[in-house]
């Protein structure tokens, strides 16, 4: 399928790639599509690679933070991982802050923070 | 360096078309300039020294002139120069050399008062030969023609004057920028911001950019931005620190917030900005501790026999 995102399962943890610009449609895929693994898994923690992101709109954004949101409801913590500086840049300046998410530098971190070790 | 000023000041044949019409340089006055060529010669020597005495009896232009030999090498560029104002030319190849004059005295730092100082000496002695040599009508109109191309020079000296100077500046405008975010790597994904000066609109956007950037490049968990040499914290400098404060978390690092001085907390309080996002220290010691506490490390004292 053309414009999905993947999510994979790694342990007791969801593992969303998003390697496309996200349009407003595939945002709200992706969003449908993590509740619903959720659901199917009972995960504990959803993370979310965007270092994919060149550019990233207020609504995007939105549907990102509320996913998290959701997945808090339904009892799992949600990590975005891998934001470049320009998105950084650009969402501050825009004034949204995403300040109920949780973020991380890189996978690894990510994983960390929901408390998985990697063996190194 | 001359052909890179030509681009500068913008001087094509448009420039030059519209600066001849304005400076009166036709093509009359080039005409009788290069029939005063026989006369040039014969006193370029005589125009000369008199242009040197005056340059050499003044204490501040004559510092400009070390010895003899540059003494000599000068007064030749000069009789040259005097000499191409009766070539009966003034296109672009003219312009371009005539830039080189202007580039060569800011060069070595002589200031465009001497240049025209020196200048109205030459046009003295030039006027003084002139009534000389031809019969007062015709003098008159060699005269006018010689004026018209002199000061089209002079316009082009001043112009490359100051293209030199806006290079000047520009130069140091880099430099300002470059010194003005300085990021550096105090541990182990641990980096430092010394913010020193006043901060305007452009300088935080720069600030929060450079951050941001190098925050990725070095994986850093911790940034400690250092405030004690910025002289005013108003709204503006608060709300951009809260912003890169903000932009930084997104990335998955934080801030620690140090040099915080009595009344830097004071106004910060009394603006009702709310600083509760990052650490705040009031000393950068305790900032870099912070960062190492944090990130799970500690600094030991050894003679005081390891544990803290």
């Amino acid at each position: 399928m053309i414009g999905t995102v993947p999510i994979l399962k790694i342990g007791r943890t969801l593992l969303v790639s998003i390697q496309i610009e996200l349009s407003d449609a595939v945002a709200e895929g992706m969003q449908n599509d993590v509740l619903a693994a959720l659901e199917r898994t009972n995960a504990k923690g959803i993370v979310v690679d965007i270092s994919g992101f060149d550019t990233v709109d207020t609504y995007v954004a939105r549907i990102l933070a509320e996913t998290a949101k959701m997945a808090k409801l339904m009892g799992a913590r949600s990590v975005l991982v891998g934001m470049r500086p320009e998105v950084a840049a650009t969402l501050v300046r825009m004034g949204y802050t995403m300040d109920d998410v949780q973020f991380a530098l890189n996978l690894d971190e990510g994983l960390a923070l929901l408390g998985h070790v990697i063996p190194r | 360096m001359h052909a890179r000023y030509l681009r500068t000041l913008k001087f094509d044949e448009l420039e030059l078309a519209s600066r001849r019409t304005f400076f009166r340089v036709t093509d009359e006055d080039l005409a009788r300039l290069a029939s005063l060529r026989s006369f040039a010669e014969k006193h370029t020597e005589a125009i000369v020294e008199a242009f040197y005495e005056l340059l050499l009896g003044h204490p501040e232009t004559a510092k400009f002139f070390s010895d003899e030999l540059a003494v000599k090498h000068v007064k030749k560029l000069q009789r040259d120069y005097f000499l191409q104002l009766f070539d009966g030319r003034c296109d672009l190849a003219y312009v371009e050399n005539r830039l080189r004059v202007g580039a060569a005295h800011e060069r070595i730092g002589l200031a465009p008062k001497w240049y025209l100082g020196a200048y109205r000496r030459y046009l003295e002695v030039v006027r003084e030969q002139l009534f000389k040599t031809f019969p007062s009508d015709e003098a008159r109109a060699s005269m006018e023609s010689i004026t018209r191309i002199v000061f089209f020079d002079m316009s082009i000296a001043i112009d490359t004057y100051i293209a030199a100077n806006l290079e000047t500046i520009g130069r140091h405008q880099l430099a300002i920028r470059e010194l003005s975010t300085p990021v550096i790597r105090v541990h182990e994904r641990i980096l430092l911001m010394p913010l020193i000066g006043t901060i305007d609109s452009l300088r935080a956007n720069q600030i929060m950019d450079a951050l941001l950037l190098r925050v990725v490049e070095e994986q850093a968990r911790f940034v400690i931005v250092d405030i004690a040499g910025v002289p005013v914290v108003d709204t503006k400098v608060a709300d951009s620190l809260l912003k890169t404060t903000a932009a930084v978390r997104m990335l998955g690092a934080q801030v620690i917030l140090t040099g915080i001085s009595a009344p830097i907390a004071r106004t910060l309080v009394q603006l009702g900005v709310d600083v509760s996002s990052m650490h705040t220290c009031a000393r950068l010691q305790e900032g870099i501790e912070l960062a190492l506490q944090l990130a799970g490390k500690v600094i030991v004292d050894r003679e005081k026999g390891g544990a803290p």
